[in-house]
């Protein structure tokens, strides 16, 4: 029993596939996870970094680098613009965010060779790969909702809890629930399970057939990006437009 | 939530541990193959009564002989770890939006405003001078078509004086010559009859002096 135990503890060495393992940190007693932290860095780095360079110098006629930030930046507006209506300017740069920080995250997890470096325990993925980050995400459009409802329509804005009928209070008061734990799960679920199809794929074969697999990959990664951030420009806009 | 997630994450790893010997959720070819241990003694008919007593000897058995490491590793395996990394990169996501927002959003978004702008305000101030334009065509036109009718109107003037000048002079010339021609066949016809009257008288002088040349010996 002993030496199955060996082998067992062998081969899951050998077998690439790690799902919930983490390069723990200790931060004043608390426990971190180091992986999530240095891709996040890394992603953040690449965003900062590439909008420094391109839109160091604007040009009245866009070229390269600028002439992309500028599409983002119009998609952006525009995705705002359908979901919160006219006042949408404010928000544009948490929605924004929102859309770029997940979609580089998702496509570093694809394109970066992460696996490249080791680390002692865990291994190096996307950020978005991590429940902590998609949670983190949530939690702040929650705010950001909450945030743009008060701001908007004071206290009146809890008038809509009870807005058709009072029946209907539990299920509003649910729903502020349900918003976040959805939109961090879609997200963290839909990366996780996208990065451990292709490692599957590629540990079971490894030419040619993730190639499909990977380029779904990509694109779930960057629907899934928009997915997040229209979500949340919708429920922004919900709560500051009111049901009369 | 969290506690809740945590809880359901708790109940998920202790069952996978109990039931398969691959809590970590590690994936490999023995996954496969181990669980069929218990499964082929099922159909040997000679040992369904202690079945369940071997299960469970099994069962225990393998947890108690995995080893020490493995078990640290079984409680650490951890999907949904919620720990100080959430809130740090809730604020790593606050400080990208500001830093993105002074770098990006906000330089750009004003850049292009104020070119869409510009570009709106030319587009207008084209627009006027297009009218401006309109008028001033027309005003050209009205003026080439009162030059062209002065012109046409003067051309026309001048060729009917130079054309009753020209009559004018023909019709004299025309006299003229007609005058001239008159006098001339006067004066040829006067000139004829003096010839002849000047004929008549010599042609007896003549015919006297041929008479007397050829007649000498008269």
């Amino acid at each position: 029993m002993n030496v199955l135990a060996n082998t067992l503890k062998g081969l899951y060495d050998v077998s690439g596939v790690e799902v919930g393992q983490h390069f723990y940190w200790q931060i004043g007693g608390f426990q971190v996870h180091g992986q999530v932290l240095i891709t996040s860095w890394v992603v953040i780095a690449i965003l900062l970094g590439s909008a420094a360079i391109a839109v160091r110098d604007p040009q009245t006629i866009p070229t390269g680098g600028q002439n992309f930030f500028e599409y983002v930046l119009e998609f952006i507006r525009d995705v705002s613009k359908t979901q919160i209506g006219e006042e949408y300017g404010p928000w544009v740069p948490f929605i924004g965010t929102l859309f770029l920080f997940i979609f580089v995250s998702n496509w570093s997890g694809a394109l970066l060779p992460w696996k490249i470096i080791q680390l002692p325990h865990g291994e190096l993925a996307a950020p978005t790969n991590d429940i902590n980050t998609t949670v983190a995400l949530a939690l702040l459009t929650s705010v950001a909702y909450f945030y743009a409802g008060i701001t908007k329509k004071g206290l009146s804005y809890f008038g809509k809890y009870i807005q058709p009928t009072p029946i209907l209070l539990p299920i509003n008061i649910l729903e502020d629930f349900t918003k976040p734990l959805s939109l961090s799960f879609r997200l963290f679920g839909n990366i996780l399970a996208d990065e451990l199809v292709v490692v599957v794929l590629v540990s079971l074969v490894p030419l040619v057939v993730p190639i499909p697999v990977m380029f779904l990959g990509l694109f779930t990664s960057g629907i899934q990006a928009l997915i997040f951030a229209t979500l949340a420009a919708a429920y922004i806009g919900e709560s500051m437009e009111g049901h009369h | 939530m969290a506690n809740m997630i945590m809880a359901s994450s708790k109940a998920l790893i202790t069952c996978s541990s109990t039931i398969l010997p691959t809590p970590k959720l590690k994936l490999s070819p023995v996954q496969l193959s181990f669980p069929k241990l218990p499964l082929s003694n099922v159909p040997k008919p000679h040992q369904l009564l202690s079945l369940p007593n071997s299960i469970s000897v099994i069962l225990a058995a393998s947890l108690a002989m995995a080893p020490p490491s493995l078990a640290a590793e079984i409680e650490k395996a951890a999907l949904f770890d919620f720990n100080l990394t959430l809130p740090i990169i809730a604020a790593e996501f606050l400080l990208l939006m500001v830093a993105l927002d002074k770098i990006y959003f906000t330089p750009l978004g004003k850049f292009m405003d104020e070119r869409d702008a510009a570009i709106r305000e030319k587009l207008s101030s084209v627009k006027d001078t297009s009218g401006e334009v309109k008028q001033l065509e027309a005003q050209a036109a009205a003026i080439m078509r009162a030059a062209r009718a002065e012109i046409s109107a003067a051309l026309n003037k001048m060729k009917k004086e130079t054309q009753l000048e020209v009559e004018q002079k023909l019709a004299e010339g025309r006299k003229k010559v007609e005058a001239e021609l008159q006098e001339a066949l006067a004066s040829l016809e006067k000139q004829k009859e003096d010839t002849i009257r000047a004929l008549d008288s010599q042609i007896a002088a003549l015919s006297d002096e041929i008479v007397k040349k050829v007649l000498p010996a008269r």
